[in-house]
């Protein structure tokens, strides 16, 4: 059952990148990114490395969204 | 009994990511994908602390909290992109 889970998690992480590479809206590309840093948290935590998990959690999946929005922002000229 | 509720749980979970990874693949607009997300996040919380109970360890749960609790934060970054407020 767990890999079963492993599968689905993997799975999730290649379409997530896959999704972000090639989306044509930029904020739905970013949101995947960030999806897919999501899914590898939850993988580390099942490969029993919850300390990586979380900075993963933090930081690749809360902060950098936010800083990829903020630069988008400020390098696109018109609305979305 | 207890083996049950747990292979429910983990069932229900694995068709919420599923269908949720679903929607972000099919997702018309950016707010349905968006809402993907969201949901994603909140099964991935019980997910992991699923995984806490079956493994037998409690420091899981501390990934699950931090995650809790720093989860909102993206999904309100993009709302106020949305908003023109970023």
């Amino acid at each position: 059952m767990l890999e079963l889970f492993v599968y689905l998690l993997c799975g999730s992480i290649l379409v997530s990148g896959i999704l972000a590479v090639r989306l044509a809206s930029t904020l739905a590309a970013a949101v995947s990114g960030g999806l897919a840093s999501l899914f590898a948290a939850v993988c580390y935590v099942m490969l029993g490395a919850p300390d990586v998990a979380m900075t993963e959690a933090s930081i690749g999946s809360g902060l950098s969204v936010l800083i990829f929005l903020y630069a988008i922002r400020r390098t696109t000229e018109k609305a979305p | 009994m207890a083996e049950q509720i747990l292979m429910a749980a983990a069932i229900l979970i694995f068709l919420g990511v599923a269908f949720s990874v679903l929607r972000l693949i099919l997702g018309r607009t950016v707010i349905d994908r968006v809402a993907a997300v969201d949901t994603l996040t909140v099964v991935s919380i019980s997910l992991i602390a699923l995984y806490a109970h079956v493994a037998g360890r409690s420091i899981y749960l501390d990934v699950a909290l931090v995650y809790g609790v720093l989860s909102f934060l993206a999904v309100l970054a993009i709302a106020r992109y949305l908003e023109q407020g970023l």
